[in-house]
């Protein structure tokens, strides 16, 4: 229908689920009001219709910040980011950022991969940051070292 | 201090040499801590360090299996102890034990930080539970499969013995000798005269 | 022996047989960070800023900072207010903190721009009382609530889930559970949340294991949420447990970006514990851990030493720096779950004071696991409180007119929800073609205490169940549909409403829980508006008539018989 921003949120419209059913739904399109006993056990819904979507994140983005919480806020705007990638692979690049994990250039492809394949510019950055602090603390994989 | 009422055995380590890689594909390593059987003497549940090498020694012979006991001086972590002995042990095969008791059974192909059976609860380690584990480690050498030593819990250990723990790390860390490489050591048992004062 | 021992007194028998003196007690060692929060090793607050950017923090210029500094110089610290907030006199934010006429507002106007040092400078001030002052205030919920652990000594889902149930039903707004054998989870956890909406609808879970496949049950939609995401106040500790500051920031981001809740874990003692706190005391290195998880953007905090307690337990002032973690927690606005939640002493008065700090003010979670299972159940290794001491927790709400989180519940109830607890894991295991029930079982978990009185279920064909749930692919919507279609429509509804938060995302933000018609409460719609006497949270009404029931009241109407 309306392809117009929600409205920017304030404190008094917490709990979405309450106060706004209407601004909710599902990464499959379906609103929240579908999520009904009925289209469970008809089968109609999949694991997918129970994911939150990046819409959803980036609203309730604007309620961590219109409650004075910043980094709430932007870890909500990476997780919007995150949404698309994956489980496994999400789990694969937390591992890579583990100490040690990965090489300079490993972490540069990944925060590429971050920031063009999947859109994920907050993302992307926070990897890129992780790759300069390692750098300095010795905490990149060497290239050489056998992995064991 | 309440005094022994029976005597104590001691125990000194005499260096024979440095540690070098074992040949005997019947052996089992021993690798004590830096500040085992010197700077302390038992541990943290008083079992006397002579006590904990005479019973893993006893349970690696039950089995038919050789020992040496090397001792580590450069660091104080359990995983590279017991791993290093490994490495050294002509079976692949070691027993790691820190000055608390805290002991480790380690395999040379394993990865540093997994292990065979690890006993983290130092203050539930009495000799019999050590003489078992000797026996294990024995038993891995051979190519068998033991059951692991039954692990004990103690939910009360936390608030007796968790801070004491904490400092006998420190301490044991403050024994460490950077680049002094392992040594190969005989362990030297005797007793402490019985008109011991307390 | 020729040496015999100096007589003692009778009166010095009988204290040596006090259980107090089995706790362990040690001298402090600053220089090794054996010191609870009073160390002349820790560093001056100081922060400089230059281009918008914390080019010093705590006397460290910005070259010399460890990963630890940075990330709290580039995540934590709101940079426009920072040197300005920081040279505030401490003592002047200390009163602030105990002010009522100072709003929680206000102070977090002033905490977001503070240093670590800085943080430690004004805490230090404050004795254990205006500690709970300050908590009063700074807590973020304005309802206090608690948190169970459910869990079995033999991995059993019938008693996890027949204790979830009695739990959520005396109270618990979130239950925990974990395991002896990690292969068991997938049923354990079932177990956990089907029994958790049986007591009662909207109680939220979790499962503790390896951040892998702790991640995947809540993926699946089994689990609820997440807490134990360990963080840590040195670099070299932290590199220890193989993870920094930016790939936990990540896995935060992950759980978030599929609508799970989730807080960090850190507590004072861990650093020392593990041999490398770099000289500094434990609340310092504990505030670093508070700062990080704040610059995360994770909305909350699992502290108060948690596995680490003997150690901040066996030093001078101990008790007073946890709970001073907790209050720092609080007062950069996370969520705290405080502890008390692992054995702590063998004195029960020393369990009941360190309980104190924490239950007077009220704290998002007193308890971040109060045992629903008697301790030798408790896989977490025991907590400081268990099944038995629900009597001595409700009475002393009762004395105190203090709100726990916990009530006193009827025999008849209780027995009622544990049956049907156990009937809908029956049901639903069949359903899901997993290893049977027996009814035999169902009998035994309705009236048991412990592990002990369960019959012993097929290890073997659980484990391989456990196997197939993982293999299958089954999500928490199987568990709707199974106890939908086996007739358990009210538990099924309940949980459907928990995992439709997950698409809302309510329950991400600070402080969340679900009330018992399912409306979200967080920081956010109940703001702890505290303002002095008369003012925030009070202990009144409904409720508390609710916990002024105790198993045994005489009756003023009929004194020869007693209210219920």
């Amino acid at each position: 229908m309306s392809a117009q921003p929600p409205p920017e949120l304030t404190a008094a419209d917490y709990p979405l689920s309450i106060k706004h059913p209407e601004l909710l739904r599902t990464p499959t399109g379906k609103p929240i009001t579908a999520l009904t006993m009925d289209a469970v056990v008809s089968g109609e819904l999949s694991a997918e219709d129970l994911r939150i979507a990046p819409e959803t994140l980036q609203l309730q983005a604007q309620l961590a910040d219109a409650s004075g919480r910043p980094q709430l806020a932007a870890n909500f705007r990476r997780a919007a980011e995150m949404t698309a990638i994956p489980d496994t692979e999400v789990l694969a690049m937390y591992n890579a950022l583990r100490p040690r994990a990965a090489t300079a250039a490993q972490l540069g492809e990944l925060a590429d991969r971050l920031g063009g394949t999947y859109g994920a510019p907050v993302c992307a950055a926070l990897v890129r940051e992780a790759a300069e602090v390692y750098a300095r603390r010795d905490l990149l994989a060497r290239p050489t070292a056998d992995v064991g | 201090m309440t005094t022994a009422t029976t005597p104590e055995r001691t125990l000194t380590l005499r260096e024979i040499g440095p540690a070098g890689r074992g040949t005997r594909p019947d052996e089992v390593v021993i690798a004590v801590s830096p500040a085992f059987a010197g700077h302390f003497t038992k541990t943290i549940v008083d079992v006397p360090h002579a006590e904990v090498l005479r019973q893993v020694l006893a349970g690696i012979e039950e089995q038919g299996v050789t020992a040496r006991v090397i001792q580590v001086f450069d660091t104080a972590d359990l995983a590279a102890i017991s791993h290093g002995g490994a490495k050294l042990s002509g079976s692949g095969i070691a027993v790691g034990i820190l000055s608390r008791g805290t002991t480790m059974i380690h395999q040379k192909d394993l990865p540093r930080l997994s292990n065979l059976e690890l006993f983290p609860q130092s203050p539930l380690l009495d000799p019999a539970v050590f003489r078992m584990i000797g026996s294990n480690a024995a038993q891995y050498a051979k190519g068998e499969s033991p059951q692991p030593v039954p692990t004990r819990n103690d939910q009360m250990a936390r608030p007796r013995w968790q801070a004491k723990a904490a400092l006998l790390h420190l301490k044991e860390f403050e024994c460490i000798q950077a680049g002094r490489p392992a040594v190969e050591v005989e362990p030297v048992f005797g007793r402490v005269g019985s008109r011991r004062l307390g | 022996m020729t040496s015999t021992k100096p007589r003692t007194s009778t009166r010095t028998e009988v204290l040596e047989s006090r259980p107090v003196n089995l706790d362990g007690f040690v001298e402090e060692w600053p220089e090794k960070g054996l010191v609870a929060m009073e160390s002349d090793f820790d560093p001056a607050p100081s922060v400089r800023v230059e281009d918008g950017r914390i080019v010093e923090l705590d006397g460290k210029a910005r070259a010399d900072f460890d990963f630890m500094d940075t990330f709290i110089a580039n995540h934590a610290i709101d940079v426009a207010s920072a040197e300005e907030c920081t040279a505030i006199p401490s003592v002047d934010i200390a009163r602030m903190l105990i002010d009522p006429g100072v709003s929680r507002g206000q102070v977090l106007a002033v905490t977001r721009g503070l240093t670590p040092a800085k943080i430690l400078d004004v805490v230090k001030l404050m004795n254990v009382v205006e500690i709970m002052q300050a908590m009063q205030k700074m807590r973020a919920r304005r309802t206090p609530a608690n948190q169970g652990h459910s869990t079995s000594a033999r991995d059993n889902p019938v008693q996890v889930a027949v204790d979830a149930a009695e739990g959520a039903l005396r109270g618990f707004a979130e239950l925990e559970t974990t395991l002896g054998v990690v292969r068991y989870a997938p049923l354990v956890a079932i177990a956990l949340q089907v029994g958790g909406q049986v007591g009662r609808g909207g109680v939220l879970t979790q499962c503790a294991l390896e951040e892998a496949t702790e991640l995947e049950l809540g993926m699946r939609g089994i689990t609820a949420y997440a807490e134990t995401i360990s963080i840590y106040g040195t670099e070299s500790v932290f590199v220890d447990g193989d993870d920094t500051p930016w790939s936990k920031a990540f896995l935060a981001s992950a759980y978030a970006s599929r609508g799970i809740k989730m807080r960090f874990t850190s507590g004072t003692g861990s650093e020392v514990q593990m041999g490398n706190a770099e000289g500094k005391s434990m609340l310092y290195l504990e505030i670093r851990c508070i700062l990080m998880a704040k610059g995360a953007g994770v909305q909350g905090l699992q502290n108060g030493s948690i596995s680490c307690i003997g150690v901040p337990g066996a030093v001078p002032g101990g008790i007073r720096a946890v709970a001073a973690e907790n209050l720092v927690a609080s007062m950069v606005d996370l969520e705290c779950a405080s502890g008390n939640d692992q054995s702590f002493s063998h004195s029960s008065m020393r369990r009941t004071a360190r309980l104190m700090p924490q239950l007077l003010p009220g704290t998002d979670f007193v308890c971040s696991g109060y045992s629903a299972v008697p301790n030798a159940d408790n896989m977490f290794a025991g907590s400081n409180f268990d099944t038995e001491d629900y009597d001595d927790w409700n009475t002393i709400q009762r004395d105190l007119q203090v709100d726990g989180g916990l009530r006193h519940v009827r025999e008849a109830e209780v027995l009622q929800v544990r049956n049907k607890a156990a009937r809908a894991l029956q049901a639903l295991f069949a359903h899901l073609d997993l290893p049977p029930i027996t009814d035999d079982e169902v009998e035994a978990a309705t009236y048991a205490d412990s592990s002990n009185d369960y019959p012993l279920r097929d290890v073997l064909s659980d484990l391989k169940g456990a196997q197939s749930v993982m293999e299958r692919g089954i999500t928490g919507l199987d568990l709707v549909r199974g106890l939908e279609t086996t007739g358990f429509h009210d538990v099924a509804e309940s949980l459907l409403s928990v995992l439709r938060q997950r698409v809302s995302g309510d329950l991400l933000q600070t402080s969340a829980v679900l009330t018992a018609d399912f409306t979200p409460l967080s920081a956010i719609n109940d703001v702890n508006d505290y303002a002095g006497p008369g003012t925030g949270y009070r202990l009144a009404g409904e409720r508390w008539e609710e916990l002024k029931k105790l198993r045994h009241v005489t009756s003023a109407t009929n004194p020869e018989t007693e209210v219920g």
